[in-house]
C-alpha cells in the first residue's frame, strides 16, 4: 500500500520536473522583480517597502537560512522544496502562493533565489532520511501522544497544542526577533503545511532560523510520522462561514458557555489581523489569530459565545480584554474598516466591551477604543460570565436585539442581515489588537438555522 | 554520528517503554538489553582536557603564562530565572548566577579565551578525544571553551528536559538539533576555524556557550584564579588573542624561545 502511494506521490513530482527549463538568470531575475521584490527587497535583503509591518518578516534571502525544507538543519532546501513554498505559499504569513505564475517563472524563480546566497554552492542539500506514511489507520496515535510528550513539545507549543507551553513567551529567532510558536490546534496557521507528511518534515528537519530544533537525531523516521499524525489530530476544524447563522430558542438564552444547546448552534471562525502600533511597526508576533463564535438568539435578545485562544490569563491593570463591535443604529453599508479604526473622523462604532479585570461587559458608542476601556462613554452593563483554562477564553453575554440605552445602540434584524467584529486585546502586550474584518450573522426567528452545528 | 544516533535511540525506546509502561516492565528491565544506557557517564574531565593544551612533546617547547586582571567596578552578577521550567529550577539550591561577567575573588576576570591568533606554522593534526559540553542544570558546561577544528565535541544532555542546541556559526555549517531526553548524546565538528562560535537553547533562552574553533591546540581559557597557560610552543614571535563574550578583543605579540616561559597579561576594564 505505502508502495503505491509512494509512487503516485513521486510521479506528481517528476512530471513536474519534468517541465524544468534550463536555468535563465536574467528571467528568473525579472520575475523576482515583478512578483517578490515588494516584500522581499530589491536585493533579496528582506527589506521590501512593507517589511517591517509584516510578522513574520519577509525572509532575508541572501542569508539562505530557509524555515520549510526536506533536508537536514542547517543545509540548504532542495529545489524542489523552493519550487513548492513559491508555489504554495506559506499559510497564516503574508507569503502568498504563486500558483498562477507560469511554471516555468516559478522554476527561474528558484534559480534566482539560489544565486541570491552562496550556501547553494557551499553545502549540497542533505534530504532527511524518511519512512513511508503509515497512513491515518496504521499510525499510532498512542504513541505520538507519548512522544509528544517525552520529546518535550509541550515546552513551547503546549500540553494542548496551544502554543503556551512555558517557554513560548520568551522564543526569539536566530536574529534576536520575539517569535511565537505554532498553535497545533489551528491548523491552518501552520506555515510549513498541516497535512501529516509536512508536519513530518518540520518535527524532522526543525525550521532553520526559528527556534524549532530538528529531531533527526531524537527519533526514527517511523515514529516521526506517529508524532505528526497525534499533532494532526490536534487540529480543531475552522468555519470560514461566509454568513453565520444564529440559532433560535424559545425562553431564557444560555448564560454558561458550556450550557449544551451551544452545541445545537453554528460555529464560526474569523480571522483577526494584529493592528500595528502608532509608528506603523509591529509590537510583536501575533498571539491570537482568531475567534470562534456562536450566536443564539430567542426574539428579544441575542446571546453570544466567544472563545479565542490566548497563552496566557492575564488579570491585572493591562487585562486581557475583547470588544464585540457593531454598526450603530441607522449606519448603512461599509462604515469602516476596521484595520483603520479609530483614525481621524472615523464614525462612533457601537462596543460591547469586556475586559478580564472588571469580568464585565459594558456597551457604550465611541469613536475610539481608550474612551470605552477607560469608561468616558456611557455604558450600559450586559450579563456576562467567562472562564479561562489551557490557554483559551470563553466569554458568554447577552444584549438586546434593540436595547432602549445606550443611546443609538446597534438593532439586530430579526430575518435580517447585521455585521459584526471582534477585537481582542493580549493583556501580555496590550498595545497589540488583533481585529477581525466585518462578519456578516443573520438572526433567524422560530426556526433552526441550516449549516454545520457544532 | 552514526553512532550517537543509535545510542539515543535506544535510549529514546527505553525511556518511552518506561514511561508507558509497556508490559509491566520495572525500568531495571530495560538496562537488561545490550544496549548502551541511557543515562552516561558526564565525561566533565573531557571537558577539563579539551580546555588545557596538550603537553609538549617530549617535554620540549616554550610557554606562555599570564593573568586575566579585571580593573573597573565588577558588575554585579546576573541572577537567572528558571523558573519557566521546574526541571531547571529543581536543580539549583538557591539563586543561580550567571557568567557573562564573572570577577574572581582575586580581582582577576574568568571565561577569557586566550590563544594564539598569528605566527603558527605547520599543521596540527586534529585530536581524536573528543571535547564535551554538556548541558547540566539547564547549563551549558563549560561556559567557554576551545577545540580544534575538525575534532569531535561531544553534546551531551544531563537534564531531563529538552533542550535544543541552536548553533549559527559565520563560517561553519549552522545546526539546531532538539536533544529531548536525559543521555542523548550528539557529536558534531567544526571544519573552518572561527572564534567564536556561539551556542543557545531557544527552550532556555538564559542558556548560551562559546566555543573558539583553531587550526591547532595553542589555547586556554581563564578560570576561577584568572590564569591561563599555553605550553608546548615552538619557538617563535605569536600574537595572542584574549577574547571575552562582554569586553571584546585584546591582543598583544609575544616572542619566545625553544623551551622559554613568558608572562603575558591582560586587563579586561569595565566601562
Amino acid at each position: 500500500m505505502w508502495f503505491v502511494g509512494f509512487l503516485v506521490g513521486m510521479a506528481g513530482l517528476s512530471a513536474a520536473a519534468a517541465e524544468r527549463p534550463a536555468p535563465d538568470l536574467r528571467e528568473g531575475a525579472a520575475a523576482y522583480a515583478q512578483s517578490c521584490a515588494r516584500c522581499h527587497g530589491p536585493q533579496g535583503r528582506g527589506d521590501g517597502i512593507d517589511a517591517t509591518r509584516f510578522f513574520p518578516r519577509p525572509r532575508d534571502l541572501t542569508l539562505g537560512v530557509y524555515k520549510f525544507r526536506s533536508t537536514a538543519s542547517g543545509t540548504p532546501p532542495t529545489d524542489e522544496d523552493l519550487f513548492q513554498t513559491i508555489t504554495g505559499g506559506l499559510p497564516g504569513s503574508n507569503m502568498p502562493d504563486w500558483q498562477h505564475l507560469e511554471e516555468r517563472a516559478r522554476w527561474q524563480l528558484v534559480e534566482y533565489l539560489k544565486s541570491l546566497s552562496p550556501i547553494f554552492d557551499q553545502t549540497p542539500p542533505s534530504p532527511v532520511q524518511v519512512a513511508s506514511d503509515p497512513g491515518p489507520q496504521r499510525a499510532d496515535h498512542a504513541r505520538g501522544k507519548v512522544l509528544y510528550e517525552q520529546l518535550g513539545c509541550a515546552a513551547c507549543h503546549g500540553a494542548q497544542g496551544r502554543a503556551n507551553g512555558p517557554s513560548a513567551a520568551g522564543l526569539v529567532d536566530d536574529w534576536g526577533m520575539p517569535i511565537r510558536p505554532a498553535n497545533l490546534t489551528q491548523g491552518w496557521s501552520y506555515r510549513g503545511g498541516y497535512d501529516p507528511r509536512s508536519v513530518m518534515l518540520r518535527v524532522l528537519t526543525g525550521i532553520d532560523g526559528a527556534g524549532m530544533p530538528s529531531y533527526a537525531e531524537a527519533l526514527s523516521p517511523e515514529d516521526a510520522w506517529h508524532l505528526a499524525y497525534y499533532v494532526a489530530s490536534l487540529q480543531e476544524e475552522p468555519h470560514w462561514n461566509l454568513i453565520a447563522h444564529a440559532s433560535y430558542v424559545e425562553g431564557a438564552l444560555p448564560a454558561a458557555w458550556d450550557d449544551v444547546r451551544w452545541r445545537t448552534a453554528e460555529s464560526t471562525t474569523v480571522r483577526l489581523r494584529n493592528a500595528v502600533n502608532v509608528s506603523g511597526e509591529w509590537v510583536g508576533p501575533p498571539t491570537i489569530n482568531a475567534v470562534s463564535f456562536h450566536v443564539m438568539s430567542n426574539g428579544e435578545a441575542a446571546a453570544f459565545r466567544v472563545s479565542w485562544d490566548d497563552p496566557t490569563q492575564e488579570l491585572r491593570e493591562t487585562s486581557d480584554a475583547f470588544a464585540l463591535i457593531l454598526k450603530p443604529a441607522g449606519a448603512e453599508g461599509d462604515v469602516v474598516t476596521l484595520q483603520a479604526w479609530p483614525s481621524a473622523g472615523a464614525p462612533r462604532l457601537d462596543l460591547c466591551y469586556w475586559s478580564a479585570r472588571t469580568q464585565q461587559v459594558s456597551e457604550g458608542l465611541a469613536g475610539d477604543y481608550d474612551s470605552v476601556m477607560a469608561s468616558k462613554a456611557s455604558q450600559v452593563l450586559r450579563a456576562a460570565t467567562a472562564s479561562y483554562g489551557e490557554g483559551r477564553w470563553h466569554l458568554v453575554f447577552q444584549r438586546p436585539l434593540a436595547p432602549g440605552s445606550p443611546s443609538g445602540a446597534a438593532v439586530l434584524p430579526v430575518d435580517g442581515f447585521t455585521s459584526v467584529a471582534f477585537a481582542v486585546w493580549d493583556g501580555g502586550q496590550p498595545h497589540a489588537r488583533a481585529v477581525s474584518p466585518w462578519v456578516d450573522v443573520v438572526l433567524n426567528k422560530g426556526r433552526q438555522a441550516g449549516g454545520t452545528r457544532h | 554520528m552514526r553512532d550517537a544516533r543509535y545510542r539515543y535511540r535506544s535510549a529514546l525506546v527505553i525511556a518511552v517503554l518506561v514511561a508507558i509502561g509497556c508490559g509491566g516492565g520495572k525500568p531495571q528491565d530495560a538496562d537488561a538489553t545490550t544496549e548502551p544506557r541511557a543515562e552516561p557517564e558526564r565525561p566533565k574531565q573531557l571537558a577539563q582536557a579539551a580546555a588545557e593544551p596538550p603537553p609538549a612533546a617530549a617535554g620540549t617547547g616554550a610557554s606562555i603564562r599570564g593573568a586575566i586582571r579585571f580593573q573597573g567596578a565588577a558588575p554585579s552578577p546576573e541572577k537567572i530565572k528558571m523558573d519557566a521550567d521546574p526541571v531547571c529550577q529543581q536543580q539549583h539550591q538557591g539563586a543561580f548566577y550567571g557568567e557573562e561577567v564573572v570577577v574572581n575573588s582575586n580581582g582577576t576576570l574568568k571565561n577569557v579565551f586566550v590563544y594564539v591568533k598569528e605566527g603558527l606554522q605547520g599543521a596540527f593534526p586534529a585530536p581524536t578525544t573528543p571535547v564535551a559540553l554538556d548541558q547540566h542544570g539547564c547549563w551549558y558546561r563549560p561556559h567557554v571553551f576551545g577545540i580544534q577544528v575538525n575534532q569531535p565535541l561531544e553534546i551531551v544532555n544531563s537534564d531531563a528536559t529538552l533542550h535544543n542546541v541552536n548553533v549559527k556559526p559565520a563560517s561553519n555549517q549552522p545546526f539546531n538539533i532538539a536533544q529531548p531526553v536525559k543521555g542523548m548524546k550528539t557529536t558534531k565538528k567544526f571544519a573552518k576555524p572561527e572564534s567564536m562560535v556561539k551556542f543557545k537553547c531557544n527552550v532556555h533562552p538564559w542558556m548560551s556557550a562559546y566555543a573558539g574553533v583553531l587550526e591547532h591546540p595553542f589555547f586556554s581559557v581563564s578560570g576561577e584564579d584568572g590564569s591561563f597557560a599555553i605550553t608546548g610552543l615552538p619557538a617563535g614571535s605569536y600574537t595572542l588573542e584574549a577574547w571575552h563574550e562582554r569586553y571584546g578583543t585584546q591582543t598583544q605579540t609575544v616572542s619566545i624561545a625553544e623551551g622559554e616561559t613568558k608572562q603575558a597579561d591582560f586587563a579586561f576594564k569595565a566601562p
